[in-house]
């Protein structure tokens, strides 16, 4: 049950327009397409529906090169931070550490105090 | 009319014929295209698609200097290159150039390599970093191609070579933790399944595209201390040096964690170059892989025994005659000879009387024998407590558990439990006497021993492993009885050579070494197995060097190894004197 009742009948505007629009006139065009017309713009929408589809085909496979481009890059630069890395353990171990000339410097503390912590 | 009859018949020839035709070209076009369709597609995909490895990254390992992680094994990307000298074509510019750039990675005859232009291949230079190969490729030359492959480095040289181990031609890790740990250090490798190009570029064209990525290794975190560890090993060479031994091992532990410190031995060799290892024995870490008669070292353990079954304790007298009878056979006091009639087992102890704890081991029995009940209670605290005669499970490869013979066995008599109260008649490996030497210095707690203190995660971040739960190998009163007895054994032999204000102790071995089923008395290993600390304990370090036909002493030989270390390491762990 519905609490709300339509009070007066109403007509849509298109109903109006339809009887506006009666003397509306649809003109045939006096061009005709033959067979071969029809065959060749088949063929034409073949070609270019083609030509998108290779667009887009290279187009996709030229991103590939592109991110493979990319992912060389991240590999090498990847490589040279493992390189300095390693440089940077080398410079840092102990071996390199003793031989240094800082450490050729040091002497033996003649005695060592102690303070509470 | 009979012109249009032909003109008709003739078209309707060519029609046929095209038809037909054009009806062969439809039944061939059907055949390849449906019926012989999976074949072709499989054709094309075995042309096109490519399965190319994605290689997992092999985790690194580190180890620490403090609670600070630094490398000990990394990765690197290096580059071979190689030639085909017949269609290289200025042989002088490539030369110079790999002179120049590869330095002494070059094969010192670039010229002869090069000049042979009937040979296809020839390598003329290995282990180019990235930026020398890059000067390479920027070259362009004709004829060179450069190889990647990825090799493991080691920043600290020789450092922990054999607790380590190395990886293969093949890529697999080879003893030590390499060895152990492979897998969880190779990953997984990934797998790319793509149409690529002639050159191999992946393409996303195409609907069976597989790209499962690769899981790297684990980087882990050793325990292993890179400044203790290097210490220990220079203590160790410069030992040997003084007393002409041929090998020479230590272990170094954290005896409230179980984590190790530092594991060396000498002779080492270096992973990097590990083919050029004359003797594959320098690969074995006898820490893990060489069970020995520990010889009196185990007498701490024997004491433990008896003061936690309450039958004796460190005052405890007996009659030392110099020698103890067991079933008809007699058992001599070896390198602690005099102090003969009543005295305590601490004098026992002092001057390593292997009596003393043959008397321990018959008060676990009847009081005169060593009674099947006394063998029982003695294997059970062996085996069981101080888990000795079986791996650890410590994270190298190659442990070996050794032997404790138990009662149950014919072999397992009262003579040989005789001997192995004081070291004898047993193999177990340094790493399990360490362990169980651990478990007294820490309360009679033992801990499983462990090289891994941690991993890393992707970002570098050190995550640090939760210490085991230990179990209890004999009660505290027990551990400290005897921590106590092995301070003043110390004190009686080497009082002045530890540095004043801290709590060292110790137990020297010197064990025979059984040659073709005899002990020989002119091959002797000698051993010193102590702690140190300051107002708790902080490390237990176990020293053992050998030779062939050396008779060599735990007292005289090891122990000054041990001092060594010790006095360093109240040092470098910045312990503060008592008081």
């Amino acid at each position: 049950m519905s609490y709300y009742q339509r009070t007066a009948e109403f007509t849509s505007r298109r109903q109006q327009n339809w009887s506006r629009n009666q003397n509306t006139v649809a003109f045939v065009s006096s061009i005709k397409l033959g067979p071969v017309a029809h065959t060749v713009l088949v063929a034409l929408m073949i070609t270019v529906l083609g030509l998108i589809y290779l667009t887009q085909a290279t187009r996709a496979t030229s991103y590939d090169y592109q991110s493979q481009k990319i992912d060389s890059q991240i590999a090498d630069l990847s490589n040279q931070k493992t390189d300095l890395e390693i440089e940077n353990a080398r410079l840092t171990s102990l071996e390199t550490v003793k031989n240094s000339s800082v450490a050729a410097n040091l002497t033996t503390p003649s005695s060592t105090q102690y303070v509470s912590q | 009319m009979k012109l249009e009859l032909q003109k008709g018949s003739r078209s309707r020839i060519l029609a046929g014929f095209i038809f037909a035709i054009v009806g062969i070209f439809i039944i061939r076009l059907f055949y390849l295209q449906i019926i012989q369709h999976n074949y072709y597609v499989g054709l094309a995909d075995n042309e096109q698609i490519k399965s190319l490895t994605i290689y997992a990254k092999r985790g690194l390992i580190y180890g620490l200097e403090g609670s600070t992680p630094v490398p000990l094994v990394l990765n690197q990307t290096v580059y071979t290159v190689t030639a085909d000298p017949y269609t290289v074509s200025d042989d002088t510019k490539v030369i110079d150039l790999i002179e120049q750039v590869a330095g002494g990675n070059a094969q010192p005859n670039l010229s002869a390599l090069l000049g042979n232009k009937e040979s296809r291949y020839a390598v003329l230079a290995k282990g180019l970093t990235t930026v020398q190969a890059q000067k390479l490729k920027d070259a362009n030359f004709p004829g060179i191609e450069l190889q990647q492959t990825t090799q493991r480095v080691y920043p600290e040289g020789t450092l922990a070579a054999q607790a380590l181990g190395f990886v293969d031609y093949d890529g697999n890790g080879q003893y030590g933790v390499e060895g152990e740990l492979n897998s969880q250090l190779a990953g997984t490798n990934g797998l790319l399944k793509t149409v690529t190009d002639v050159s191999d570029v992946p393409l996303t064209i195409g609907d069976k595209n597989i790209n499962k990525p690769a899981v790297d290794g684990k980087n882990v975190v050793l325990s292993i201390d890179r400044a203790v560890q290097s210490h220990v090993e220079q203590a160790l060479v410069d030992g040997l040096k003084r007393n002409g031994g041929d090998h020479a091992s230590a272990v170094v532990m954290d005896p409230a964690t179980g984590k190790v410190l530092a594991m060396a031995n000498v002779p080492t060799f270096d992973p990097a170059n590990y083919s050029k290892v004359q003797d594959a024995a320098d690969f074995n870490n006898p820490v893990v892989s060489a069970p020995y008669e520990p010889g009196s070292d185990m007498k701490t353990l024997t004491m433990a025994v008896g003061i936690d079954k309450g039958v004796v304790t460190p005052t405890t007298t007996y009659s030392n005659l110099g020698y103890i009878d067991i079933d008809g056979i007699r058992v001599l006091n070896g390198v602690g000879l005099g102090h003969l009639g009543n005295i305590t087992l601490q004098t026992a102890m002092n001057n390593s009387l292997n009596s003393g704890f043959i008397t321990v081991a018959e008060k676990l029995g009847d009081g005169t024998n060593i009674t099947l009940q006394a063998r029982d209670t003695m294997y059970d605290y062996f085996y069981n407590k101080f888990k000795l005669g079986q791996v650890t499970g410590i994270e190298v490869s190659g442990e070996l558990p050794g032997t404790i013979i138990p009662p149950t066995d014919p072999q397992g008599n009262a003579v040989r439990y005789s001997n192995m109260a004081f070291g004898q008649g047993l193999d177990v490996t340094m790493i399990q006497v360490a362990s169980a030497f651990s478990s007294i210095v820490d309360g009679g707690l033992y801990h499983k021993p462990t090289v891994i203190a941690g991993s890393m995660d992707a970002n570098g971040n050190y995550i640090p492993n939760q210490t085991s739960t230990p179990t209890r190998s004999v009660s505290q009163s027990t551990a400290d009885q005897v921590r106590e007895m092995t301070h003043v054994a110390r004190d009686s032999l080497f009082a002045n050579v530890d540095r004043p204000g801290y709590e060292v102790g110790g137990k020297t071995g010197t064990s025979q070494t059984l040659i073709n089923g005899n002990y020989d008395n002119n091959q002797t290993v000698g051993t010193y197995l102590g702690y140190g600390g300051d107002s708790s304990p902080k490390y237990v370090i176990m020293i053992q060097v050998s030779g062939k036909n050396k008779t060599l002493e735990g007292g005289r030989d090891a122990e000054p190894i041990f001092a060594d270390i010790s006095n360093w390491l109240i040092n470098y762990l910045q312990l503060q004197p008592k008081g």
